[in-house]
């Protein structure tokens, strides 16, 4: 006999059955009521059911309260990291004044004045201003797969170009390239700075306009690039501005700061 | 009428108490409450069968929560808990099934 068949066929307990035949044997009189420990039993049975009942909702509503919670923790250091992020940003910005402040007062740091400057122009920290180029680099008229798209690793490309061709500022679509600046693919989009772009991929470049467009060209950067035109039909145009306004970034991610030595005069170890 | 009087009891203390069920047992509750559903209608077709008996009942209904929680526990034990119970309550929910088929063909004589 198959398992099923046989709980089935065995579904009410056989001791019932046993009892049954057992008062029969004995000459008793079958009981058939429900006496007093049977209704004990049935109590038992609806207290274990209400319970279970009982546990079940309140467990649901608590996990429901331990959710909204964490929710709710989640939401509050959010909203911490971003109050943090603002104050640095501000705190940053203050720096930056007071530093000059500081070594625009006196005579004999002016020369560090101008150093720190050209520092935060070449990493990226401040806003850049200059005659420059423009640069335009889209996806190929009805592109259909990322053969026919532009990919990171070719603004990979066309940005070391232009800083081979003597580039002194780059934004990407209003990012500026610092030197801690990133180009490369997430999910569908470039992403740079960790901010996903949109095409068309608007490049400035700031740098001396007269030699940029044609620098650029004799790099293999600039090369890659005239291929790319012809191979799989991608966008490219470039012309010269008289101005262009670079925006600084925002916050540099350090990632390894130690103090540095005051003696150490050479100007050598970890930044 | 008296297993009437007993179910509403339990009801009432349960309604009332809350009883909070220690941490530990709270996975055993479900299936205990099955094996007891099951020894319940198994006493009810037997009640109708003529064949009923208090002793028998306490016995079975006692035993049934016992073994099932004591397969589950030891399914906990063995890391195979969730296939036990599933398999615990197919072969209660099967024994249920009868029983109330059982039950129906008394009542309705269909």
């Amino acid at each position: 006999m198959g398992l099923l068949p046989y709980i089935n066929a065995h579904a009410l307990d056989e001791d019932y059955a046993e009892a049954a035949r057992q008062r029969a044997g004995s000459g008793q009189p079958p009981r058939r009521r429900i006496g007093r420990y049977g209704a004990a039993m049935l109590a038992v049975f609806a207290l274990l059911t209400i319970t279970a009942a009982v546990q079940t909702s309140r467990d649901s509503s608590s996990d429901e309260q331990e959710r909204q919670a964490l929710i709710k923790q989640v939401k509050d250091a959010k909203t911490l990291v971003d109050r943090e992020n603002n104050q640095v940003i501000s705190l940053q910005t203050e720096n930056r004044r007071l530093q000059q402040q500081f070594l625009a007062s006196n005579s004999d740091s002016l020369g560090l004045l101008g150093e720190v400057s050209l520092l935060g122009l070449r990493s990226g920290l401040s806003p850049a201003t200059g005659p420059g180029v423009e640069v335009v680099a889209d996806d190929a008229a009805g592109a259909k797969s990322d053969r026919n798209r532009v990919l990171d690793t070719d603004l990979q490309k066309l940005v070391n170009g232009l800083w081979q061709a003597g580039a002194e500022a780059i934004s990407i679509n209003g990012e500026r390239l610092t030197t801690l600046s990133s180009i490369r693919h997430a999910g569908s989009a470039i992403t740079v700075n960790y901010v996903s772009l949109r095409r068309p991929y608007r490049i400035l470049a700031v740098g001396n306009r007269q030699t940029l467009p044609s620098r650029f060209a004799d790099s293999t950067s600039g090369q890659a690039w005239l291929d790319l035109q012809q191979e799989v039909g991608l966008r490219f145009s470039m012309h010269t501005e008289s101005s262009m306004n670079l925006p600084g970034s925002d916050v540099p991610q350090l990632r390894y700061v130690e103090a540095g030595d005051k003696k150490d005069s050479t100007g050598k170890g970890p930044t | 009428m008296i297993a009437i009087i007993g179910l509403v009891v339990g009801i009432v203390v349960g309604l009332i108490i809350k009883p909070d069920v220690p941490i530990g047992l709270e996975p055993y509750l479900p299936i205990a409450v099955v094996a007891a559903l099951d020894a319940v209608f198994g006493a009810l077709r037997a009640f109708l069968d003529g064949l009923f008996d208090d002793k028998v009942f306490v016995v079975s209904f006692i035993s049934n929560v016992f073994i099932a929680s004591l397969i589950v526990f030891l399914g906990d034990k063995l890391g195979v808990g969730a296939q036990l119970s599933t398999g615990v309550v197919v072969v209660l929910g099967i024994r249920i099934f009868a029983n109330v088929a059982a039950i129906r063909r008394h009542i309705f004589h269909a």
